[in-house]
């Protein structure tokens, strides 16, 4: 211990000595985040991985994190199921896709600002409405509610061909590209500023009293209201903060991703890859959620790139060329969450210290 | 069923100054009567204990009288107010605090952290106060740790004040879970088995805390418990109920030896 005493006057020993406060799970994930991010920048800088696709795959990534973000605020936070995540981020694309898109068939081609402004209004009013009737009840209505309501949205959005132009979509929405250099550079830092915005919101939420009423309706509903609490308020501002984060994400994918919008990216399984995503990373982590959210997207992406790069192996090209990436895609998705279930059933970072505020650790006697 | 038994007309509402009273509380689940037109008033000030055999019906008047369970039939006045038909929350933030037969852990945190959830309207508990106005927000955080601390050494929990609260022995949630209770500074507290499953030494010292809150900070004490020896020390009067129905109620000494409580815990056996 001396040793170590010594060695914190210098930065290594700081360093040291902020290594060996972490948890296993804090240094597992840190390797592991340092070895996968390693690997990404190895392979671009040999040329197997284009720097622009790597930045996409890191707006993505941001993107997904915002999902989580959000999920996180309703499950990780106060226990709420939520099986409408994708229908609230088509709320946030098709907000912002149908009040500034050339072609869209509203034609109001307003500032994205506003796009921002109808995605937060919309989302948030309609969270409150399958919110409200369900959250009285037991837990299980809400998420029959929203199992229902992502179909809803999904039929609405295909069949209102007047305002949203059915299963053909809406193109044509302003996008960072048209006015910037480089667009994939500024997508990136666009949506890492967002991503970092909402944590550090999230993080403030998490930590106050307000936070600590989350956590004990998630632990204990029943105390909660013994103890004075309504309840329904904070389930129903939980559900709602949550869904508008989400709608952002939506909001900023049409933005900064892709400049089309059509029903087929409001497809169930998206809700679940989000799911996976947070019960990855550690339910009620938001560093977990972050996590989550890298990860998701690195299982979306690699199969369809790691069978593009074999294709170009002339020896294994036919037999490549069979793999179905969709098939491929889902049966990673299984393997991973058997390995969660099985060795990590609470999460890469379950959030232990992260969630206890500093002031209740000191020792005060 | 005896005679006795049917003569019986309630508990005894004349008291001086009852601060919680409740008539004719009605509860069915399904065929079964858990309360059945329960009626008696808990004196300002007093310790009051509510005995019965298992299934007497105790812990449901505790969900009744807190707002957890809605009556059949039946009101409950707290002071001059009725409060029947009320949400938890609500009678909670008019002062009555109650605590659960199975004492309740808190996933996450630490005994001095599930502390500062317990008293009501925080100004952190909104979400905009915590950036429109951080430091008044942290200056109450600041009050409420003190108060947290004063309230952890008076039960004599402070060294678990960083320990993380599910893994504390039975005995310590109890102090806890009073300890948690005292933060919301209640008029009434309603004890559902205090003692339940703790150690002979830690229940003589619950006894002595619950005397002092009483006697010290004038709250006043419901409480369940089937350790006789404790709350025929503790409380005076004692109510006793049976089958839903107040049976008798009446100094430790009176309930101790009357025919009606004897047979009720007998017959309660011999079911
Ligand atoms: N939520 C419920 N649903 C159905 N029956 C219930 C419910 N709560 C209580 N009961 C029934 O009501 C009766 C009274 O139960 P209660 O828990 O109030 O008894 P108690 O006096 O607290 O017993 P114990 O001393 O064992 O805690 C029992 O027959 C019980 O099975
Ligand atoms: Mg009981």
């Amino acid at each position: 211990m001396t040793d170590g005493q010594s060695f914190l006057q210098s930065p290594i020993g700081a360093t040291r000595g902020w290594w060996d406060d972490l948890e296993t799970e804090e240094r597992n994930t840190i390797v592991g985040l340092a070895v996968f991010g390693g690997l990404l920048l190895a392979a671009t800088a040999v040329g197997i991985l284009n720097p622009t696709y790597l930045l996409y795959l890191l707006t993505l990534a941001g993107m997904f994190t915002l999902m989580t973000l959000g999920l996180n605020v309703q499950w990780g936070y106060t226990g709420l199921v939520n099986f409408s995540v994708i229908a609230f981020w088509g709320i946030g694309a098709y907000s912002a896709a149908m009040v500034t898109a050339e072609r869209s068939p509203l034609g109001w081609e307003l500032h994205p600002v506003w796009g921002v402004v109808v995605a937060v209004v919309a989302s948030a009013l309609l969270a409150t409405l399958i919110a409200v009737p369900t959250l009285r009840l037991r837990a299980d209505y809400l998420a029959i509610a929203t199992l229902g309501f992502a179909e809803i949205v999904r039929m609405v959005i295909n069949n209102e061909r007047a305002y949203t132009n059915g299963s053909a979509g809406i193109p044509g929405i302003p996008s960072v590209a048209e006015w910037v250099e480089s667009p994939d550079l500024v997508s990136f830092l666009t949506i890492a500023l967002l991503v970092a915005v909402v944590y550090l919101v999230l993080r403030r939420a998490q930590l106050s009293p307000w936070g600590r009423v989350q956590r004990t309706i998630r632990a204990d509903e029943d105390l909660a209201q013994a103890l004075g609490k309504n309840t329904f308020r904070f389930k129903l501002q939980s559900f709602v903060l949550g869904s508008v984060i989400m709608a952002l994400a939506g909001v900023a994918y049409v933005h900064l991703i892709t400049p089309l919008i059509t029903p087929t990216g409001l497809e169930p399984i998206r809700t679940f890859y989000v799911w996976i995503g947070i019960i990855l990373g550690g339910s009620g982590s938001n560093r977990g959620a972050v996590v989550g959210g890298l990860t998701i997207v690195a299982i979306r992406q690699a199969p369809s790139f790691i069978r593009n790069q074999l294709l170009n192996v002339p020896a294994i090209a036919p037999y490549v060329s069979e793999i179905n990436v969709g098939a491929l895609r889902l049966f990673l998705v299984g393997v991973l969450v058997i390995l969660i279930v099985r060795y990590r059933s609470s999460g890469l970072l379950p959030p232990k210290r992260e969630h206890i505020w500093s002031k209740t650790l000191e020792d005060r006697s | 069923m005896n005679e006795s038994e049917l003569d019986y007309e309630g508990g005894d509402l004349q008291k001086e100054d009852p601060l919680l009273r409740v008539e004719d509380l009605r509860k069915t689940f399904g065929g079964v009567v858990a309360a059945d037109d329960a009626t008696f008033a808990v004196e300002r000030g007093s310790i009051t204990g509510l005995i019965g055999p298992n299934g007497a019906g105790k812990s449901t008047l505790f969900n009744l009288i807190s707002g957890f369970y809605e009556p059949d039939g039946g009101a409950v006045y707290l002071g001059d107010e009725e409060i029947t038909g009320m949400r938890p929350d609500q009678i909670a933030q008019k002062g009555l605090i109650r605590t659960f037969q199975t004492p309740r852990k808190l996933e996450g945190m630490t005994v001095r952290e599930s502390l500062l959830v317990a008293p009501a309207g925080q100004r952190g508990e909104s979400l905009l106060p915590l950036w429109t106005s951080p430091s008044s927000v942290t200056a109450q955080e600041d009050e409420l740790l003190d108060r947290a601390e004063d309230l952890l050494s008076f039960f004599e929990i402070d060294h678990l004040a960083t320990e993380p609260s599910p893994e504390l022995s039975g005995g310590q949630l109890k102090l806890v879970e009073l300890a948690r209770a005292m933060m919301t500074d209640p008029d009434v507290l309603l004890l559902d088995e205090p003692v339940a499953g703790v150690n002979p030494v830690l229940e003589e010292k619950l006894a002595e805390h619950i005397r002092r809150l009483n006697e010290e900070q004038g709250v006043t004490v419901l409480l369940i418990e089937h350790d006789m020896e404790f709350i025929m020390d503790l409380a005076d009067p004692i109510v006793v109920l049976d089958q839903g129905r107040v049976l008798v109620e009446g100094t430790p000494e009176a309930v101790r030896t009357d025919d009606r409580v004897v047979d009720a815990y007998l017959g309660g056996v011999a079911e």
